[in-house]
């Protein structure tokens, strides 16, 4: 957490950051001038490449990518996958990508800025040969008011103009006073309330405030985000707008993981379209409301969902967790005010304007309100991305919005790798909010569902999450960098060298991870590990000393 | 306040109720309240930023009974009223303890072969949460297979023990600002690298230590093994070096210095540079002068220390005899102790019997003692290093502090890096001019015309502080009406900078709500320094910039102890305390002081003494620890005088350019034998303790004085830092509260003027100015002789300077390992220049000058505008002084060293 690096960064140049230019800086000469030129050492650029999966020269020379994410390797579907492509570039030619987002038909890979899935795999030669269109995903809204997946309240270029106008015309207070009202809460994990945190960064005083998309929350199985950034965008890009017009900010930027190529290529035309109508840049619509907003791709790295790493990567510092306070809204991006918030909180915005506070309250359970976008991966009948409201029941959501499963499944991981293994039977009961997944001990998360098979282990299982946490963990918290590696060792060594691991120790490492790690992944994964120990002891039991 | 409220504003540590106080967390708030850390930690350090990586500091905390008990990092969660932190339960204890564990499952378990056993903080740690086993497979990953870095002079990297805290990391960052070493990776593969994964000795590591200082195992360490606890002695001093009066913690065992570390409550808060912490290994170096020697027959022979002084005392005799005691003067040493100097000067004033006595402040910061005394009425710096961060803006003129003064240079890096302005006004471009808002980049020479720029548009862009004009200050209003008249286009024709950069800068420095003002040599060392000095006096006054903290005119002396020895009575003019002496009450208070006459006729200044040596005014001369011909200007000048002389004297530690010139060699002592003390750049007078017994054959350099003192029939006793000190408490009236005990009993010293009571003056000018009313001085720009004269012929201006490695003429750096890391002087070239001359990458070229010539190693670069050339002073294999001049500042007769007008050549 170099508070001089941060700095420097952003004396030099808050429109284009640093990391921006880090990526594309291509060699030793590059990079010295680049820390040059910020007064920095070539340290800061060399150990910022050093850091983020696509910037290593054995991913940048692969042909193909295959996703290595939880839903498609529970599905079964990649070796298969990883078999067609080495056929097919040569086995040192495929490297890994961890969820490309494609989590509802799986066998997911990527080939030269594009994703595929499903029966993809299939048209290599067509998909080398170019014009190859990968099919898309079932998408619908049970809503009884759609905030998200909506197109006739809020989703043309007229609309985008017409709410602007509204936005400017009015109180920024009372405005604010509206997003209070709906209790929106943040949609990236820790629901807090996004009116609250606009209030707050709006008190600040400070010439130069920052607006920060987070879509870089790289969750497996989740992809409600990809769907916002490429069908929705311009709901996305109005709650930027607004936010900065509230806050009092002129810069905001996008950061949105590489992995999503396709959500960087839609939100990057949109905000091209935006310029050119004037809805961005200097006096937009004729006021003294001057913003401007830009896309910086990630990079692979999952931490870079954790808000302080997704700040210190756009400033073009290693993406290290920050320790809190200070908060974002207080310092962040560049030591200056920043709200930071994720895509679906954004998204919700601007219909929220529309309809009035209260038509968000009034969905929900009063404290967990409006509705929620929720991914189902391959093993429900019908897969796909849903709009619900929330506190619907998730019986519901199981058997009715998707259908009931394909197969005999023991327990659904919601929320991402961090959220909890819930065993069928238990999820049922519970409604999809806040509330009811933490009075459960679990986690909502971006309500993504992957499910585990009954011909899944659970223990496998748990050795993928750690070794998930293991290679993305930071490496700052002492109990993160040499925790998940020494679990995954433990479960390695177990699983493949029928070594049993202690017990005890296993519940010494959770408890040291989930009490002492800095951040949520570290301190996280511990949730679905004790999960799957609780509620599968018995598969547990045959790799475990007493 | 009822009972409910005072229990609000309460926290309690382990159920123990502490007044909750503004600590920034609860690891601070705990630590100062029990005042003993109880809490372990790993990565945290007092002088770098909460970081949050280790975790072993966590507690747990409860706000109030009705909430959970939460478990918490304690040295970056704030503390808060009310709030109940529990230190030590068996959660956390156990908590600790599994962390520990996983640190040990990666870090090699040979704790007693480990260069640190005794004194690392893992081991500390590990033992106090009780870690006895690593329960996790032997097979797992780990990084205890990792090569040592030895590639650097001074730095060891062993990564193996490495525990990733990242404590180098941010004191490279945090301390020193150099941005050297990195972690590289992620997670559990991330380790520390430096640069691009450079090794340590090819890296842009500039050896300050702050790493191996921080590094709580032996990951960073240095070659004199500064952790381990093999020492038997451990002494608390003041460095040598440079102005800003680091102190220094002395590891000695048998006699023998083994390393050296900086002391956390210090001036340079745990800070120093390479020179300070690893360039000491000069002091029993097999160059040192170990016997008194005494020239027969042409050669330099041993004797007697007896022999020596017999010698000494019948030269003078006769001298004194045939010519009077003025044919005698002594050059004191800025290098050695308050004390020595105060003896020194006591010796020629109150036994030989004249005023000639100066010192090396003439030749760097005499116009900055005279242009503030006539300014502000004290020729010393205004505030203090310890208010760097308090200044919204800096402004630097003539002054590279990264180099010559590190841990200054470093604070102010800081600074700027966290805010604050910077106006750089220097004809090179520093390092410290990268990080400049306002480079000017002026011509050498021109620094009056800039500021009379500067003045100009702060003027008349009505940005006086009126107030401050009219009641502090005298001579305000006369001032501006002639300011209002300066030609700036003419001025920005002459200093090559634009009129809008100036007023740009100047307008900057008037707006800033606190500016604080720096400046060095590139001041002083002109025809004009004094005026120079002047007009900087004049800058703080119009904008109120005086008198407060976080502002101030403050020179970087360059010497150690140059402000003790100005201080100290080393000039001809001013006795001990500034007191002039050629003012009869002056005299008789000497007299008084002293018991014997006080000589009343004036004395000479050091070109003065050369002048009379050959025109035979001068016969003998005393030269204590100075080596006037390397640096002293025009060499062919020092030499043909030193020549003339019937005696040279030299007192020395090692076989100098001047001493192989003399009659007669005392053997001194460096500042690691002796004991007196050193008053830094901020008035700041600090201890120097004896680390070990002087080299056998030497004497301190006080001693040698008191026992010539007896000799010449003066009855001195022996030297005794802490009699002196009280001798001089009773004569220098700023120095009356000073005592040697209660330097000791304070880490930070005490700046003069020191009161009865022993209450020092962290900022001078407060409420009044020392002359009373501050006063303002008008002075045009008049180009130096020696361009006038020579600019025809010699197109080029030379100036000359210091880099970081080596100190002065380096005859202490260049016998330890820094001249592994800097190697030669150089000519720094403009490209264009470089490519009109063609001269290439390579090449030497040879520098002419209306005295002489000399040749050397060519780096072409853009830090030096076209015509524009600068060079270093510390190898005499290339004497710099032959081509320089003997133009000199009108007031004080410092020499210009800083113009001299060259040509280029292409050496064949």
């Amino acid at each position: 957490m170099s508070r001089n690096i941060s700095l420097l960064s952003g004396k030099k140049d808050d429109k284009d950051p640093l990391f921006n230019k880090i990526i594309k800086s291509s060699d030793d000469t590059s990079d010295s001038q680049l820390a040059e030129q910020y007064n920095l050492g070539v340290s800061t650029i060399h150990s910022t490449k050093s850091f983020y999966d696509f910037l290593q020269d054995n991913f940048k020379n692969k042909k193909a990518y295959l996703c290595t994410g939880s839903a498609c390797m529970c599905r079964g579907t990649q070796q298969d996958v990883a078999d067609k492509l080495q056929a097919k570039f040569g086995k040192d030619s495929v490297g890994e990508m961890i969820c490309l987002g494609r989590c509802y038909e799986n066998s997911a890979f990527h080939i030269n800025g594009k994703n595929y899935s499903g029966n993809d795999i299939n048209n290599l030669d067509a998909i080398i040969t170019g014009g190859y269109q990968s099919k898309s995903y079932e998408m619908q809204s049970y809503s009884k008011t759609s905030f998200l997946v909506e197109d006739k309240v809020f989703s043309s270029y007229a609309d985008f103009k017409n709410l602007l106008e509204h936005i400017l015309a009015n109180d920024k207070q009372e405005l604010i006073n509206t997003l209070k009202e709906s209790n929106l809460r943040g949609r990236g994990g820790a629901g807090f309330p996004t009116g609250v945190k606009w209030e707050f960064c709006k008190a600040q005083e400070s010439q130069t405030k920052y607006v920060v998309c987070n879509a870089d929350e790289g969750d497996p199985g989740a992809f409600s985000d990809r769907y916002l950034l490429e069908e929705q965008t311009l709901k996305v890009l109005f709650g930027m707008l607004a936010c900065a017009y509230l806050i009092g900010s002129k810069q905001g930027f996008l950061y949105i993981r590489g992995e999503y190529p396709e959500s960087i290529e839609t939100t990057n035309q949109c905000l091209h379209k935006l310029r050119e109508l004037g809805f961005l840049g200097k006096n937009i619509l004729d006021s003294d409301f001057e913003f401007d907003m830009s896309v910086v791709e990630g990079q692979g790295a999952y931490i870079c969902g954790e808000e302080t790493a997704l700040i210190s990567s756009i400033e073009g510092r290693r993406a290290e967790v920050d320790v809190r306070p200070p908060f974002p809204t207080v310092e962040g991006l560049f030591k200056k005010p920043t709200v930071i918030n994720n895509v679906e909180s954004l998204a919700a915005v601007p219909i929220i304007f529309k309809l009035g506070g209260k038509s968000f309250a009034n969905i929900g359970n009063g404290k967990s309100t409006g509705t929620k976008l929720i991914s189902l991966d391959g093993y429900f009948n019908k897969p796909g991305l849903y709009e619900v409201d929330m506190s619907t029941p998730v019986s519901y959501i199981i058997d009715k919005i998707g259908g009931g499963f394909k197969e005999n499944i023991k327990a659904i991981q919601v929320g991402g790798p961090l959220g909890g293994c819930v065993p069928v039977n238990i999820l049922r009961d519970l409604t999809l909010d806040f509330e009811s997944f933490d009075k459960g001990g679990f986690l909502l998360g971006h309500a993504s569902f992957v499910c585990i098979p009954e011909s899944f282990s659970v223990v496998k299982y748990a050795k993928h999450l750690f070794e998930f946490t293991a290679h993305e963990s930071c490496g700052k918290c002492f109990p993160c960098r040499l925790g998940a590696t020494r679990g995954k060792e433990m479960l390695k060594y177990a699983i493949e060298d029928n070594k049993k691991f202690s017990h005890e120790l296993m519940k010494d490492l959770l408890t040291t991870m989930e009490e002492g790690s800095l951040c949520a992944l570290g301190g996280g994964l511990p949730l679905p590990i004790k999960n799957l120990m609780q509620y599968f002891p018995k598969e547990f039991k045959i790799y475990m000393n007493e | 306040m009822n009972n409910m409220a005072n229990k609000q504003q309460s926290v309690f540590i382990d159920n123990i109720e502490f007044p909750f106080d503004n600590s920034t967390s609860i690891l601070a708030f705990t630590n100062k309240a029990l005042g003993e850390k109880i809490i372990p930690t790993l990565c945290d350090d007092d002088n770098l930023k909460p970081y949050g990586a280790c975790r072993v500091c966590s507690v747990e905390i409860q706000h109030n009974e009705n909430t959970p008990k939460r478990t918490v990092a304690s040295c970056h969660t704030p503390i808060s009223p009310g709030m109940k932190i529990f230190t030590n339960s068996d959660d956390i204890r156990s908590l600790r303890k599994n962390i520990v564990e996983l640190v040990l499952s990666d870090h090699p378990p040979d704790c007693l072969t480990c260069e640190v056993n005794g004194n690392c903080q893992l081991q500390d740690v590990a033992a106090s949460v009780g870690v006895r086993k690593i329960r996790y497979p032997k097979q797992g990953a780990n990084h205890i297979d990792r090569e040592k870095d030895l590639s650097h002079p001074y730095m060891r990297m062993d990564l193996s023990k490495c525990i990733n805290c990242s404590r180098c990391v941010r004191a490279c960052d945090e301390v020193q600002g150099q941005f050297t070493l990195t972690m590289t990776g992620r997670g559990f593969e991330s380790r520390i690298t430096t640069d691009n994964d450079m090794l340590f000795g090819d890296s842009s590591c500039v050896s300050c230590g702050a790493c191996a200082q921080t590094c709580p195992t032996s990951a960073i360490s240095d070659v004199f093994q500064s952790k381990s606890v093999e020492a038997d002695k451990h002494t608390r001093t003041t460095c040598s070096y440079c102005g800003v009066g680091c102190n220094l913690e002395v590891a000695v065992k048998n006699n023998e210095i083994l390393s050296i570390r900086a002391p956390q409550e210090s001036v340079n808060t745990g800070h120093t540079c390479l020179k300070g912490r690893y360039a000491f290994k000069f002091y029993n170096h097999r160059d040192r002068l170990t016997s008194p020697l005494i020239r027969k027959n042409g050669e330099l022979v041993p004797c007697s220390w007896d022999e020596a002084f017999g010698y000494i005392k019948n030269k003078f005799e006769s001298i004194k005899t045939t010519y009077g005691p003025d044919a005698i003067a002594g050059i004191s040493s800025a290098r050695c102790t308050n004390e020595e100097n105060f003896l020194f000067q006591k010796m020629i004033r109150q036994v030989v019997g004249t005023n000639n006595i100066d010192c090396c402040a003439r030749v760097c910061h005499s116009p900055t003692a005279w242009g503030m005394q006539q300014s502000f009425g004290t020729g010393a710096g205004t505030n203090s290093t310890m208010d760097i961060p308090l200044a919204d803006l800096i402004l630097i003129i003539g002054a590279n502090p990264i180099s010559a003064h590190p841990v200054t240079g470093a604070k102010i890096k800081q600074r700027v890096m966290s805010g604050a302005g910077l106006i750089v006004i220097d004809p090179i471009k520093t390092e410290i001019a990268k990080l400049a808002d306002y480079h000017l980049q002026l011509k050498p020479g021109t620094n009056v015309a800039i500021l009379n720029m500067m003045q100009y548009f702060i003027v008349t862009a009505g940005l006086i502080d009126n107030d401050f004009i009219t009641q502090r200050c005298e001579g305000g209003a006369e001032f501006i009406e002639k300011i209002k008249e300066l030609d700036v286009d003419a001025m920005s024709a002459i200093c090559g900078v634009s009129k809008e950069t100036v007023k740009a800068a100047a307008i900057a420095y008037a707006k800033a709500n606190n500016a604080m003002e720096f400046h060095g040599l590139g001041v002083t060392e002109h025809s004009q320094g004094s005026k120079t000095v002047m007009l900087i006096s004049n800058l703080a006054m119009m904008t109120g910039n005086v008198g407060r903290p976080g502002v101030g005119v403050n020179p970087l002396r360059g010497q150690n102890n140059v402000q003790g020895a100005a201080d100290m009575g080393c000039q001809p003019h001013h006795g001990p305390g500034y007191l002039w002496m050629n003012r009869k009450e002056i005299q008789q208070y000497y007299e008084g002081k002293f018991g014997v006459p006080t000589p009343t006729t004036d004395g000479k200044k050091i070109p003065e003494m050369f002048d009379g040596a050959i025109d035979g005014s001068v016969k003998a001369l005393w030269v204590f620890a100075e080596d006037v011909v390397q640096t002293d200007p025009n060499t062919h000048h020092v030499k043909k005088s030193l020549n003339a002389l019937d005696l040279l004297i030299v007192q020395e530690i090692f076989m100098t350019e001047t001493a192989k010139m003399a009659d007669v060699i005392l053997p001194g002592t460096t500042f690691l034998e002796k004991s007196g003390t050193f008053t830094n750049t901020e008035r700041r007078i600090q201890r120097v303790n004896a680390a070990v017994e002087p080299l056998e054959g030497c004497k301190t350099d006080g001693q040698i004085i008191a026992e010539m003192m007896r000799t010449l029939g003066f009855d001195q006793k022996d030297y005794d830092a802490a009699e002196i000190l009280k001798e001089i408490a009773d004569v220098v009236p700023f120095f009356e509260g000073v005592t040697w005990e209660n330097l000791g009993l304070n880490p930070m010293g005490l700046q003069w003027p020191v009161n009865k009571k022993g209450e020092d003056t962290q900022i001078l000018h407060i409420g009044e100015f020392k002359r009373g009313k501050g006063k303002f001085h008008y002075y045009d720009w008049k180009e130096s002789e020696e361009l006038s004269q020579h600019k025809e012929k010699y197109p080029f201006i030379l100036t000359t300077g210091r880099e970081l490695q080596h100190y002065n003429c380096a005859t202490m750096t260049r016998r330890t390992s820094n001249v592994d890391i800097l190697t030669k002087d150089v000519i720094m070239l403009n490209p264009k220049d470089a490519q009109d001359k063609g001269i290439n990458k390579g090449d030497r070229a040879t520098l002419k000058s209306d005295r002489g010539e000399i040749t050397l190693d060519v780096q072409i670069t853009k830090r030096v505008k076209q015509g524009v050339v600068r060079t270093t002073f510390h190898f005499p294999e290339v004497l710099i002084n032959e081509v320089t001049s003997a133009v000199t500042d009108e007031e004080t007769q410092c020499p210009e060293y800083k113009v001299v007008a060259v040509d280029v050549l292409r050496a064949s």
